[in-house]
């Protein structure tokens, strides 16, 4: 539970969080709902609900515990986890109708027996990641696994794959393509900050170990993370995503190569300060807006930024 | 026999020149004869000095044995002279280089198994491998058959698309020192290679090692497993509190390795615990 808590007490310095407030403090409660919505329903995918997924199977099946005590672990642990408790408290306050209250119950439950049902460390589709070519390969296939383990990608992709299916069925406004990337962009941006989090203490060892400049080891990072915007924007606007994704490399560059806090898999991403991702936030938004509405070439600059950054923070990993 | 004062004996051996010189060495491999010495290295962390003073000297081809009680700054002394820490006093020369100001020169030349092992939990044992060869610039061909090699050599076919974050502690171990291996490094640098290892992959990585140091690579281990120790290594350095307190050459000992251990390292001093077996 302990551990539950303190990856819910990670939420608050997630970018996700800092717009739903800005949007609440805005006179916007529609927005702040939708964006409240998007971390809601991450925050119960199947894989994120149930902490009894984080203990190894073999442990659990060590405690001393009966047949019926292990039952009943199993169905009260959803309630270990302080975000059933947090749901639960803001239904009973905004007084939900039945309707919507069982429907939310039928979802919760339903990923939760899904949870149980998906087998622990075999067969997820996160491994199967193409071997990518050049020195760096390895280490970019490595960070795009990093990157689809946090569920701030999740978050991104609920956003970016409704896109996609509303385009497919030929249902998307053309208006509707800059808000959507910008949304994906702002959900992706806290992994910007916290590239070498789920790397670990071996991770880093590794890295001083290899014979790579500072800048490599950045570029393979950036490599996976501009991958991913690119992906998530396919269906909206894949230049403006990426002219965001450069920006908010370089935007977070110094937290991101000075302040390496640890991140745990399959949570949402805990930033670094918030000035720092205030200002990521305005500016990745000024990049795809920029891109979108006045200009293409507006990626010129945000690339030249990026590789500006690049270098600085390269020469910093080096020191 | 717990006396602080360093009991040094060092006595020359027999040159070990090699008899085959490496191959795969396109870069500018290090003559020079001695390829790992330091003077007087200290480390300290605030109050507590974790190596102190240590001044050591190790030839090309010899196998150096570092022994020592847990926290007696065995693992200390290996991050500094692989260019992990940077000593708060002394100097260091590994392969021609200065480990605190020419740590990328150094990459280059030495194979490292790190205390925490250095590896990604998002990478499988063949991706690490594969990584290790692309990063130093080895061929297809050539990373193919070496990898192939080292993941039989180390009896790693079980695992080798198991991801290292999934793996035993002792896989895990022996791809840390696969990759170690891969580069046909000048020097190795092994922090504990043979705990939590099978006996059989064991006895192997003993082999390779011998094999590897009578080519002339240099090899610096720390180890628990005194037989071993005694088994493989040309010279033997013992720390005790971050202080060298004795070493020595192989074809010096006279008496048991386990032996000079218990007198100068630390001596077995345990109580009976007689509630172990009571009901």
């Amino acid at each position: 539970m302990r551990r539950e808590q303190e990856s819910l007490m990670k939420v608050p310095a997630n970018n996700l969080y800092y717009a739903a407030a800005a949007f609440f403090f805005m006179l916007d409660p529609a927005a702040a709902a939708f964006v409240g919505a998007i971390v809601a329903m991450v925050l119960f995918f199947p894989l994120s609900s149930d902490p009894l997924r984080h203990i190894p199977r073999s442990r659990f099946h060590l405690w001393p515990l009966e047949s019926i005590e292990r039952r009943l672990l199993r169905v009260l642990s959803p309630f270990l986890n302080p975000v059933t408790w947090v749901v639960l408290v803001f239904a009973l306050w905004r007084k939900v109708s039945l309707g919507l209250g069982a429907l939310a119950i039928g979802v919760f439950l339903l990923a939760f027996v899904a949870s149980d049902w998906i087998p622990q460390g075999k067969g997820r589709a996160w491994r199967a990641m193409p071997r990518w070519p050049g020195q760096l390969g390895e280490l970019v296939r490595k960070d795009l696994r990093g990157l689809v383990r946090t569920l701030d990608f999740y978050c991104a992709l609920l956003v970016g794959g409704a896109a996609a299916a509303y385009r497919l069925a030929g249902l998307l406004p053309a208006d509707a393509h800059l808000p959507g990337t910008l949304l994906a962009m702002l959900a992706i941006s806290t992994c910007a900050q916290t590239p070498f989090g789920l790397d670990g203490r071996a991770g880093m060892t590794r890295y001083r170990l290899l014979p790579l400049r500072g800048w490599q080891i950045l570029l393979a990072k950036d490599i996976a993370y501009l991958l991913v915007c690119v992906l998530l924007t396919v269906a909206l606007d894949p230049l403006a995503g990426l002219a965001a994704g450069f920006i908010s490399l370089a935007a977070a560059r110094k937290p991101a190569v000075q302040e390496r806090r640890a991140q745990l898999r399959w949570r949402l991403q805990a930033g670094t300060a918030f000035g720092g991702a205030i200002a990521q936030i305005i500016l990745l938004m000024a990049a795809a807006s920029s891109t979108h509405l006045v200009s293409r070439l507006f990626l010129i600059p945000c690339a030249l930024g990026w590789a500006i950054s690049l270098w600085w923070g390269g020469r910093e990993l080096d020191r | 026999m717990h006396d602080r004062e360093p009991v040094t004996r060092i006595v020359p051996s027999p040159d070990p020149e090699p008899d085959v010189r490496l191959s795969a060495a396109a870069r500018p491999y290090c003559d020079n004869k001695s390829v790992i010495s330091c003077q007087n290295l200290t480390r300290r962390f605030g109050n507590f000095t974790a190596v102190d003073g240590l001044t050591l000297t190790v030839d090309r081809g010899a196998i150096c044995a570092c022994l020592g009680p847990n926290g007696a700054g065995k693992s200390t002394t290996v991050k500094m002279l692989t260019g992990l820490l940077a000593p708060t006093s002394g100097t260091a020369t590994v392969c021609g280089c200065n480990p605190a100001s020419q740590s990328s020169e150094l990459r280059q030349r030495i194979g490292v198994l790190p205390e925490d092992l250095g590896l990604f939990d998002d990478l499988s044992v063949e991706e690490h491998l594969q990584l290790t060869a692309d990063v130093y610039g080895l061929t297809r061909t050539v990373a193919r058959t070496r990898i192939g090699q080292l993941i039989a050599a180390l009896r790693l076919e079980p695992a080798q698309r198991t991801f290292a974050g999934q793996c035993s502690h002792g896989t895990r171990k022996k791809t840390s020192l696969a990759m170690a291996l891969l580069p046909n490094p000048q020097a190795l640098f092994l922090d504990e290679p043979f705990e939590a290892i099978d006996p059989v992959t064991s006895k192997a990585m003993r082999d390779i090692l011998v094999a590897a140091a009578a080519r002339g690579v240099t090899v610096f281990l720390t180890s628990h497993i005194l037989p071993v120790a005694q088994e493989i290594a040309t010279q033997f350095v013992i720390i005790r509190e971050g202080r060298m307190v004795w070493q020595a050459r192989a074809a010096e000992l006279t008496t048991p390795l386990e032996q000079i251990y218990f007198d100068l390292a630390e001596r077995p001093d345990h109580g009976d615990l007689d509630w172990l077996g009571m009901a």
